[in-house]
Order: structure tokens, then sequence, then C-alpha cells
């Protein structure tokens, strides 16, 4: 291939050239083209990164104290998202070079009934209704959630119900024949209108998840929360600020106050 | 005694199918590829579930180490009739505007020249009042890798600080420096990239999954309290979802 016969020119009696063959070897240009796929094969990214879109209220003051919706105490779920860092630092506790998630909530109001304060400022202990959990997945063999998921998904049972009931229509050709490819996308986009309009009823009983964290609470336990609302098709969650009763409660559960 | 004779056979290997199949993978890599941008630092971004790809174009990455500093990358469309340095330029008379409103008495400017090499930027970060000195580097031999060690912080000059200056207590009216960038971000004749910083779709905050929630909180609010309250995590696919 790589030859080029030379075509004998007329049937020429002198300075008849001998037949030669051009070889051109090709070795050089593989190796220059093998260099140049390896840098463009290690200079390039195949992954694009995915993106979590989180929309955040206004920061401006509430005026007028009557507009601010209140989540019912029956509704509200706090979670405060903590972690395991180096004493006195930013770094990384030096576990799989993995910031260790600290996952607490509480159901309700802080303190329960009662509350977290006596009469005069005291702090009642056996009120503290908060609870320590993790981030697990949806355990592979038995299909139970676990650990904070297992929480949000009692908690958002009706809704998930619902929302299974669609997905059991979706898998029966309920909103569309799954035959095309045309066919599938419409019947996804209905699938999903009619998640979205279980996920904002009214009727059904939701809980509102105010999210929270510590200072040394990690990027990753942030993001993970905010998966799971995703998971569990949780439609009011928000990001609030730590209050100083969720710093109380959460000295008096690791056991470092001195009643 | 008869020797055996060997043949003489030619060891020529015929590499012409070889550099087809070469050149062939080479062209694909060629189209496809995309270059990771250089960064002054380099993160691991958090898994998540969430499918939503990052955009190509129009969006402001907002990059945050653990330590808290941030830098900024403009990605702009060069579709339209703005290039991506036409609108750098802009940017940085922008917020120069902006900084000189609340800085009176020490203003910044910048030369024609020191805007030309800012056009040329990708990631940049460093506190506007150092800018001019940043950007003179430029023209100097070997401008380009001193620029990168001053960006890493890894230039041994003490005074060399990098990172764009943000504070807690960063308001509307009082803006800080990383607040001052994403104004003027947000007042660019690229409409397309306005629209996206409207619906969140343009700013992506890219951060290390182990940065503690303080840093990210001070960023997050600083971004709200300029309302922009909508806006975009860069995670990675997580693998085994759900």
């Amino acid at each position: 291939m790589a030859e080029v016969q030379q075509a004998d020119s007329g049937g020429g009696k002198k300075g008849r050239q001998k037949k030669m063959a051009i070889r051109v070897d090709f070795t050089p240009m593989v190796d220059m083209n093998m260099l140049l796929i390896t840098f463009f094969m290690l200079c390039t990214t195949m992954i694009k990164s995915q993106t979590l879109t989180i929309a955040l209220p206004s920061n401006e003051k509430v005026q007028n104290e009557e507009n601010m919706s209140q989540a019912s105490a029956d509704d509200a779920v706090t979670i405060i998202l903590d972690a395991k860092r180096k004493d006195g630092s930013n770094l990384v506790d030096s576990v799989n070079h993995r910031v260790q998630p600290i996952v607490y909530y509480y159901e309700g109001k802080p303190g329960g009934e009662g509350g977290m304060f006596g009469p005069n400022g005291s702090i009642l202990a056996e009120n503290n209704n908060l609870q320590e959990s993790e981030f697990l997945t949806t355990d592979a063999a038995t299909g139970t959630a676990r650990g904070i998921r297992s929480l949000i998904q009692k908690r958002n049972k009706d809704v998930l119900a619902e929302i299974e009931k669609l997905k059991k229509k979706y898998a029966d050709g309920g909103f569309g024949s799954l035959e095309t490819k045309d066919g599938r996308e419409k019947a996804q986009e209905a699938y999903n209108e009619a998640c979205a309009k279980v996920r904002r009823d009214e009727n059904l009983k939701k809980p509102v998840i105010v999210i929270k964290a510590t200072p040394e609470a990690s990027y990753e336990s942030l993001v993970s929360i905010l998966d799971e609302m995703q998971i569990n098709q949780i439609s009011k969650y928000q990001i609030d600020n730590m209050t100083s009763v969720d710093s109380v409660m959460i000295m008096a559960k690791r056991g470092l106050l001195n009643k | 005694m008869g020797r055996v004779k060997i043949a003489k056979k030619s060891t020529f290997i015929d590499m012409t199918a070889m550099s087809d199949v070469t050149v062939l993978l080479l062209t694909f890599f060629m189209l496809t590829s995309t270059f990771l941008s250089k960064e002054p630092a380099t993160v691991i971004t958090p898994p998540s579930v969430s499918e939503e790809k990052v955009q190509e174009t129009n969006y402001v990455q907002v990059l945050v180490n653990p330590e808290g500093k941030i830098w900024l990358t403009m990605n702009n469309d060069t579709s339209s009739n703005w290039s991506n340095e036409k609108m750098k330029k802009a940017l940085l008379e922008k917020v120069s505007e902006i900084y000189n409103e609340s800085h009176k008495s020490k203003p910044v400017n910048f030369s024609v020249a020191q805007k030309d090499a800012f056009a040329k930027l990708g990631s940049f970060g460093v506190p506007l009042a150092q800018m001019g000195e940043f950007l003179d580097l430029a023209d100097q031999p070997e401008g380009q890798t001193k620029m990168d060690k001053w960006l890493e912080g890894t230039d041994g000059n003490p005074n060399h600080v990098t990172g764009i200056p943000i504070s807690k207590e960063g308001s509307d009216a009082n803006p800080d420096e990383f607040q001052m960038w994403m104004k003027a971000m947000r007042q660019s004749a690229n409409t397309n990239l306005v629209d996206k910083i409207k619906d969140g779709s343009g700013v992506a905050i890219k951060a290390d999954q182990n940065t503690s929630f303080e840093v990210i909180h001070t960023v997050m609010d600083n971004l709200q309290s300029i309302h922009m309250n909508k806006f975009t995590l860069l995670t990675a696919l997580k693998g085994a979802a759900e």
C-alpha cells in the first residue's frame, strides 16, 4: 500500500530507468499521531458536570409578620447538618479524606411542647427532642429506606403513594403509548406534570422541611440533603439559619452542657 | 555440506492502515474535545442525583476553594456580535466604575494594555486594588506563568493576594468586591447572559465537597443580598443513583 509502482514509460531502449518501488515509511507519522491522540485524550473532559438548581428566598426582612407563612408544628421537620472535623479547624478528619457528616433532626417545635427553656432561662435537657441520623441509601436487598431517608419517606408517605400510582400508570401506558420515541417523550412529559401536581396538592399531608447547618457541616452534606428532597418528592423545604435553641440542643445532645 | 539458505525477507511493515486509524481517532478527539480550563484551585465537586447538565456558554462560574477564596470565570456565547474579549473589557470597566463609587479616595483605573490583558484571562480573582499590578505581568517575559502562580497563591510574594475579597457584611447598598463583580456581570451587554443569570442557570457555584458550610453560606448570602436568589451548584454524577 505504501508502495508506488512506477509505470513503465514507453518502450524506450536507452535511458530506461530501473523499475523501482517507492516505499514511504509511515512509522514516524504513526508515532506522531499517537502522541497527538494521547495529548487530546488526556486534555479533554468527556463528562460534563451536573448542576443542581436552588432558589433561596429574598434576604430582605419581612416587614409584616402576618405575611410570613408559618409552617404548623405538625408538619415541620428540622434537619440540622453537622460534621466531624479536626478539633478547632476546618480541616478534614483523616478518615478517607472526607468529612464525616452527622445529621440531626427534630419534628415539630424544638424541645417539643414543653420547649427547651425553663422559666428563668434554665435549659430543660429532658425536653430535647433532637435525634441523630445518617445519610444512607436505600437498602438494595430489601428495598427499605434507611437513615434520614426513612424519616422523610415516612413523613411524606401520602405524596409518595400517589407518585407510585402514577409511576405504575406510566409503565402501563396510561399516559400514552410507550412504543415510539415520540410517544415516550409525550408520556414522560404528562407524567412529570402529574407528579408536579401531586407534589403541590394541598389536600395531601406533606412535611415542611427546614434545613439548617452548623458552620462545620460540609458542602457535600448540603448537596446530599437537597438530593434527598428531590428523591423523596418534597415540595416544601428551605435552607435556614441556625437559631440559638438549635445550638443548645446540639450541645445538649453531645453532652457538652453541664446543667 | 549444503547450508540451508534462509531467504532474506523484508521486515518492512506496512504502516499505512495504522496511520489511517490513528488519523481517524485523532480527528475524533480533536472535534469532540473541550479543553479543561486551567483553574487556580482544584476542587472535587460533591456527587448528586441531579441530571441537569451544565450549560456550555452564558454562565458565570464561581469557584470556591475550601479556604473560602473565590475566583470567577465568565463564559459568554460568542455566536452573536459580542466576543468574549469585548465583554470582558466591558466587565472590567463596569466593575471599576462600581468600585470607584465606594472608593473615591483610592480609585482604580486601567490602561488599554491592562484591559487587553484582562480580556485574555480565563479565571480571574485578585483584589481590585492589585488588579493593575497583576495585569501588568502579562507584558513581562513568562508573564502567564507568573499570573498563574499569583492566582494559585504560590508565587512567594506575601503582598500578592489571590481570591476576590468577600465579607459576611456585604449588602446591596454597600457591596463587597465579590458582589461588585456579580453586579457588573448582571449589567453586561450580553442579554443572553443576563437572562440566564436572572433565571438562575447563569450562576454556577463550584466548590469542593469538604468545604465547610460557613464558607458556602457566606457566598450564598452575598448572592442573596444582591437579589440573585436563584443559582445552581455544580455537582458530579452519583455512581449508583438512588
